[in-house]
């Protein structure tokens, strides 16, 4: 019966779940903060020399890795994510608009997604190798000399260039698509009104597709954000596990490429937790205003 | 409106057009070269590799297949593809059991503490993963699955590590609860009177009807195997144990400055393409099914 | 299978905590093998009595019957109803077949004799021809065929329907409503319906019973309650186009409307409401009661005269009358009443009084 309380049944049924989620994601998660205030916790087996108040986090916001690390996170976050929703938002408005070819256009824009990072980060390194590269040789023909991108030896500005427009090209895809389908649920009335009044497509973009659209755009611009601040495997993907250019290793590092050389180092479990639990909170109070603001901005 | 201005409005439209399909087609590139770039390379000579300015094109004399046999070479890819369908397969299946289950106890049956449980699993969706990582590895380590000191890994314990933690899904279970509610209470009333269990309604009744939703999440858990690179990497060390994101980092990150890139990109093409002829084979599935799981219920 | 409801009360309890009485303490007796209309406006707690019986609801008190076995504990599974939902509840994913067949799986009937079965019931139902198809190929008045014959191929104890016409657009609600009433005859299954329309409940029921908020009404043959309403409401929920209401007295052993006297009652002397049917006004030379008519529509054989309300200014009302009368608008008419069309009714309690 439908209004009959049935606790034991129902615990039954989610038992599996719960217990591995129980297993796998709430003691992790209490445990991570745990081991964040103890000393020297070797991962594999949870043994530590004891208390160590906040010396993990203390030490971690001094650690230059990590003041590299956030550096590097942070110009992916805000640089990738708002150009992609950019441009996501044109493509997708100019896909909405043509007759032909929109299926092949849209198969097209959405095949990054459904390729390996770490596979096409490769070839993006490629891509930017000083002497063979694509993008070298395309320059060429218009007289710009060879840039070393990320070969040994390049700037962090280029290798950071090179890394943003791979995380462009990585990003537009679920962005195009969810764009599109928000276009999708616009109502083709309003578009006939706005024609009737003989409104321009300028305005028309700016006074009913974006309004329209703003719920979308808050939603996938938040979820980006969230996303970017854990970029890891595609910085894997074009720098290889170093994460740097060669003969400097780090370079790239990310804020989640810290944590997991953390993992990897014996004894820095509780500094690879503190690490991952700063990132939460940057994530949080970040996401935080992001929902703040777009209250604010989003239209209906 | 005068001839005068419609063909003015005319010429406006056109070049509006041309601008906007130069536009797109400029996008289509920018998408499409890093394929093209990688097909191109990987089926270079080591000799054409190394010209300068490179070659953007190759005569069909010029094409080689020696750097698949290569990269099949130096690291078992084959082997790779098998255990990524194998873990696949495994943690599809799991998460398929415990998400209809849990999404079924949540959409349709009535308990204590039911909307309290389900707000905090959904808090757990804003935590980076990376916090559970760190004890995860550690629960794995302590269960011998990582082998011991001397005690090499075996192959079930990788199995095993890979896809246990990976059994079961917050967002799924909201996922598919969401397609749960949409079920009308008349369906499982009539099914009541038609003399069903709550567990045969569930398997012969819901889960049918949401099929869509059931086919979304073995398509986005199979894409997620495909490109998982962290934990699989983190929890094991044999090669022939791998998935193919990290057996195919692995092979090619201790080289130092050698330049195979032919045989890498002979070997990213071997584990792209899969995914790509899914890809296009499954396409209508695929985004639709990434489009409603992004749109959230 | 005669059906008994004893006392049967239900309440929900709702989010914010409130009870809402939505059954009361209600008896009926449903006799075996009869087609029974429950009758009345929305909300009044019919359905949630048809899912009581089904044994979807749990009553909060009384006890449910089938024959002499007490099925309120019983899960529905168990009680050997067959149920069609006014949307119909068809297995989207399933052929006509499937569903038909379905719940004589769970009963583990073979499956040799189940498609036969299946067979059997959807050329009774008249849908044979269709059983490949999925419910969506399907036509409304389709869908509640196989809706009607997943509810009976398992040979229920009771048949119960919700709404069953609802759905369907007016020509198809009357050649369904045939039907039902030709498969009910058939198949001799007590059958209870709900329902809101009461020429609906009227043209096919064996017997109503009304309802209005929660509480039983009336009982009994459709014309007989038409005839003889027992309270106001019941007066006011049967008929087309409803009965007149007017404020009046009783004195001396006479009904008097607007100074006229309009017929004759037992009861003491008081403030009472008179219904007054539209078929219930005599146009008559020496009538007792004038009214001056404000509109006239001839329809063929009747014409309705829309009357100036004599007790309520600025109200009217509507007579139906013999078309033999030409009557203009602005005419002043004198009526009898007939006095098996009038009846009166306590203000307060809405009971009828001799």
């Amino acid at each position: 019966m439908l209004e009959r309380q049935s606790n034991l049944k129902a615990w039954l049924y989610l038992a599996p779940a719960l217990i591995l989620l129980s297993i796998f994601i709430f003691y992790p998660l209490f445990n991570a903060f745990l081991i964040s205030f103890f000393k020297d916790v070797v991962i594999e087996d949870m043994s530590t020399d004891g208390f160590a108040g906040i010396d993990n986090y203390s030490e971690v916001l001094r650690n230059g890795n990590f003041k590299n690390a956030l550096v590097n996170t942070s110009v992916i976050v805000f640089v990738s994510v708002p150009l992609s929703v950019v441009i996501a938002l044109f493509i997708s408005v100019g896909l909405k608009s043509i007759k032909k070819l929109q299926g092949v256009f849209q198969t097209i824009f959405f095949l990054p997604y459904v390729t390996n990072a770490i596979a096409i980060g490769m070839a993006f390194a490629f891509i930017f190798h000083r002497d063979y590269g694509l993008l070298n040789t395309m320059m060429g023909w218009f007289g710009v000399d060879p840039i070393n991108w990320i070969g040994a030896g390049a700037t962090w500005g280029r290798a950071m260039t090179a890394l943003l427009i791979f995380s462009i090209w990585g990003g537009l895809a679920f962005k195009i698509l969810v764009f599109l389908s928000g276009l999708q649920g616009i109502d083709k009335q309003y578009y006939d009104a706005a024609k009737i009044d003989s409104a321009p497509r300028g305005r028309i973009f700016t006074k009913i597709t974006i309004p329209l659209l703003s719920p979308m755009i808050a939603y996938v611009t938040i979820t980006s954000f969230i996303g970017a601040f854990k970029v890891y495997t595609t910085v894997v993907g074009m720098f290889g596990a170093s994460m740097g250019t060669s003969g400097n290793p780090r370079q790239m590092i990310t804020v989640v490429g810290l944590v997991y050389s953390y993992i990897g180092d014996i004894g820095e479990g509780g500094t690879a937790a503190s690490i991952a639990i700063i990132l939460f909170l940057i994530t949080l109070a970040f996401t935080g205003i992001q929902m703040q603001v777009s209250k604010k901005r989003v239209h209906y | 409106m005068n001839e005068k201005d419609i063909r003015k409005s005319q010429i406006k439209r056109t070049v509006f057009n041309v601008i906007l399909y130069t536009f797109l087609v400029l996008v289509a590139l920018f998408v499409i070269i890093p394929f093209y770039w990688m097909i191109l390379t990987a089926i270079k000579s080591d000799f054409d590799l190394v010209v300068v300015p490179p070659k953007l094109f190759l005569k069909y004399n010029e094409i080689v297949f020696q750097n698949f046999a290569d990269a099949f070479e130096r690291a078992p890819f084959g082997r790779n593809m098998l255990n990524t369908l194998i873990v696949a397969g495994i943690s599809t299946v799991g998460t398929l059991i415990t998400t209809v289950f849990a999404a079924f106890a949540f959409a349709r049956l009535n308990f204590k503490g039911r909307d309290l449980l389900f707000i905090v699993l959904i808090a757990t969706m804003m935590i980076p993963g990376e916090i559970f990582v760190i004890t995860n590895y550690s629960t794995v380590a302590r269960l011998g699955w990582l082998g011991g000191n001397n005690i090499p890994q075996v192959y079930s314990q990788a199995l095993l590590a890979m896809t246990l933690p990976f059994m079961t899904s917050v967002f799924y279970i909201f996922f598919l609860r969401q397609s749960f509610k949409r079920i009308p209470d008349e369906l499982y009333f009539a099914a009541k009177v038609d003399g069903t269990s709550d567990f045969k309604y569930l398997w012969r009744i819901m889960v049918p009807i949401a099929k869509p939703t059931i086919i979304t999440i073995t398509i986005l858990n199979a894409m997620g195997t495909w490109n998982a690179y962290i934990w699989p990497n983190l929890v094991t060390d044999n090669a022939s144990f791998r998935l193919v994101t990290d057996g195919l980092r692995n092979a090619y990150s201790e080289l130092g400055g050698r330049t195979i890139f032919n045989e890498q990109m002979a070997a990213a093409l071997i584990i792209t393409t899969p995914l790509l002829i899914t890809f296009l084979l499954l396409k209508k599935y695929i985004m639709r099914g990434v489009s409603r799981s992004g749109i959230k219920g | 299978m005669e059906v008994k409801l004893q006392g049967i009360t239900k309440i929900f309890v709702q989010k914010d905590k409130t009870e809402v009485v939505a059954v009361k303490s209600m008896d009926i007796v449903i006799p075996s093998g009869k087609l029974i209309g429950l009758l009345g406006p929305s909300g009044c707690g019919k359905s949630t009595t048809l899912y009581m019986i089904a044994g979807l609801h749990k009553p909060n008190e009384g006890r449910i019957f089938f024959g002499d076995e007490d099925v309120t504990d019983m899960a529905p599974e168990d009680r050997g109803i067959g149920l069609v939902f006014q949307n119909y509840a068809l297995y989207p994913h399933m052929t006509v077949r499937q569903n038909i067949m379905f719940p004589l799986e769970n009963i583990k009937v073979p499956k040799p004799e189940a498609v036969i079965r299946a067979q059997e019931m959807a050329d009774l139902v008249g849908i044979g021809d269709l059983m490949d198809r999925k419910p969506k190929e399907l036509s409304g008045g389709q869908q509640q065929r196989v809706a009607i014959a997943r509810a009976l191929v398992k040979k229920p104890r009771v048949l119960l329907l919700d709404e069953p016409l609802s759905n369907l657009d007016a020509r198809l609600r009357l050649q369904t409503r045939e039907e039902i009433k030709r498969i009910q005859r058939e198949t001799g299954i007590t059958t209870i319906f709900v329902t809101h329309d009461q020429e609906e409940a009227m043209s096919i029921s064996d017997e109503i019973v009304l309802m209005e908020l929660g509480v039983k009404q009336q009982v009994g043959i459709p014309q007989d309650v038409y005839d003889n309403p027992s309270n106001l409401f019941s007066a006011k929920f049967l008929g087309t186009p409803p009965i007149n209401i007017f404020e009046a007295i009783i004195k001396s052993k006479k009904v008097v409307l607007a100074g006229n006297i309009i017929g004759k009652s037992k009861a003491e002397d008081q403030d009472v409401l008179v219904g007054i049917r539209p078929e219930g006004f005599e146009v008559d030379e020496k009538g007792s009661l004038k009214l001056t008519v404000d509109m006239v529509e001839t329809i063929g054989r009747d014409t309705s005269l829309i009357m100036v309300d004599p007790t309520k200014k600025g109200e009217t009302f509507r007579a139906i009358v013999d078309s033999q009368h030409r009557i203009k608008p602005g005419d002043v008419v004198k009526t009898n009443i007939r006095p098996e069309k009038m009846f009166v009714f306590n203000p307060n309690t809405g009971q009828l009084i001799n």
